[in-house]
């Protein structure tokens, strides 16, 4: 079983959303200022440009239909993926927008869109809603209206935002998920814009320099989900990070439990080791996997984060640091877990989709 | 150079900047050219196993000891298509670590014909 959780559907031109745009926002998109040229994403754009571009150079669809269909010969047939969590691209980069209305507006075009144009054309694909966190009460509108879909397998976001998701400010956000049923992920991604702190200690200058550090503000993320009680208040809850980097994971934890033991009573509604709600409820994609010249340096960090259990392939397709499914350099027996058997676990959804097709 | 030479293409189908990817049996081979000089390169990074000629042939900044940005190999570079290694198209090695080759093979021109020699 392969389950690819990060899995970009692109598109050639943002204007594939404009059908789904409702019309007050349709006028923005088509007649309002552009960060780009026509058909370019409204996000407020980062600091950091990819000299490269961000897509693999032999990846080069030309009409929309292409972008499924070098998906399907390169990636979904070649490798044999039994399910690809579609993770859109440009669509998470509403989380930079200063108006909240028309950010909710992009991120329910997508959504739609994904429904209408992406699902039905291949039956291995699941989708995420997207969400614009800076105004929680609308994200959790948009996982209300589309979190039984039984096919949208997750609640998914930009890493960057204005302050650390274990805050009140978001748990809306959170209650809407438990109320579906669905995971909270972040995705690399939302620099710039309303997110202005991606990078502690000020903006990092080159952009390999900065794409190798962008994992800080996980650390903050995942920290704070922890501290503020996220798991308590919603014990079902799963916190998915996808893209930032692994091996500093267990640095960081054993952190937060030194600190803790010795500080609990800052926050006396956390019962247990911040550990301890890593392992039952948070889960760290592989791609891109640290790689050091000894892999037992690495694999011995990856033991230290239970990472039998804690990790969820994902190949980042299309991108310029995409993983191969045939080289994941994990250790042989973790494989059948890592590959697909903990994301099954943590996609209830999905469970139930894989056994009613089983069953047939 | 060896006798197990195998036509690949004709001179015209290649050109500065544009390498061609041709079928030897069951090798994929780009063939690249660059100062009247022709070249083949296995299509396999030693990296992840990627079709590394299928990225873009270009140049890049040589190494200074001062920010200045000297454009160089222009066209004898081949930048692997997924996660952008730079190899030297006549050597096979890479930018960064000169030990990390590809594998190139010798080519011969016989009037307008490319040959490889595997």
């Amino acid at each position: 079983m392969i389950i690819d959780v990060d899995c970009h559907n692109y598109w050639s031109t943002a204007e594939v959303l404009i059908p789904y745009l409702d019309k007050h926002h349709r006028d923005y998109f088509v007649r309002g200022e552009q960060p780009g040229p026509k058909g370019a994403f409204p996000h407020a754009h980062r600091a950091w440009l990819h000299p490269e571009g961000f897509k693999r150079a032999d990846i080069t669809p030309i009409s929309e239909d292409d972008n499924y269909a070098i998906m399907k010969e390169k990636h979904l047939d070649h490798y044999n993926i039994d399910y690809a969590i579609l993770t859109g691209d440009e669509a998470i980069e509403a989380s930079t927008l200063a108006n909240p209305h028309y950010a909710s507006a992009l991120v329910r075009a997508y959504n739609d869109y994904q429904i209408e144009e992406w699902l039905p054309r291949d039956e291995r694909f699941m989708g995420s809603i997207v969400i614009a966190p800076q105004d929680p009460h609308l994200a959790a509108a948009e996982i209300r209206r589309l979190g039984h879909h039984p096919r949208m397998v997750q609640v998914l976001a930009s890493h960057g935002a204005t302050r650390p998701y274990g805050d009140p400010f978001y748990h809306p956000i959170f209650e809407a998920c438990a109320e579906v049923g669905l995971p909270f992920a972040i995705h690399l991604g939302g620099q710039g814009g309303i997110n202005s702190n991606p990078i502690a200690a000020g903006p990092s200058t080159y952009f390999w320099e900065t794409h190798a550090i962008l994992p800080q503000s996980a650390m903050t993320h995942m920290a704070s989900m922890i501290a503020q009680g996220v798991f308590e208040k919603w014990p079902s809850l799963y916190f998915i990070i996808i893209e930032c980097g692994v091996a500093w994971v267990p640095s960081v934890l054993w952190r937060l439990d030194a600190n803790y033991k010795a500080l609990r009573k800052e926050t006396p509604w956390l019962k247990r080791l911040p550990s301890e709600y890593f392992k039952d409820h948070i889960r760290f994609t592989t791609q891109p996997l640290e790689r050091p010249d000894n892999l037992q340096h690495l694999w011995s960090i990856l033991e230290a984060m239970d990472g039998k259990n804690t990790l969820l392939f994902a190949s980042d397709y299309p991108h310029w640091d995409y993983d191969d499914v045939n080289n994941l350099h994990i250790p042989p027996e973790w494989r059948e877990n890592i590959m697909g058997g903990n994301a099954m676990q943590v996609y209830k959804r999905l469970q139930a989709l894989d056994a009613s097709k089983k069953a047939v | 150079m060896s006798d197990n030479k195998h036509r690949v293409c004709a001179t015209n189908e290649v050109s500065p900047g544009q390498q061609k990817i041709v079928q030897v049996g069951r090798l994929s081979i780009g063939i690249f050219t660059f100062d009247d000089t022709y070249h083949a390169m296995l299509n396999v990074c030693p990296h992840q196993g990627a079709a590394l000629c299928e990225g873009p042939v270009c140049g890049t900044s040589q190494q200074t000891d001062n920010a200045e940005f000297i454009y160089c190999k222009d066209d004898a570079l081949v930048r692997c298509a997924w996660h952008g290694w730079e190899f030297d198209i006549k050597s096979g090695e890479s930018l960064f670590d000169p030990s990390i080759k590809a594998k190139t093979y010798p080519v011969s021109v016989e009037g307008e014909d490319i040959y490889v020699h595997l």
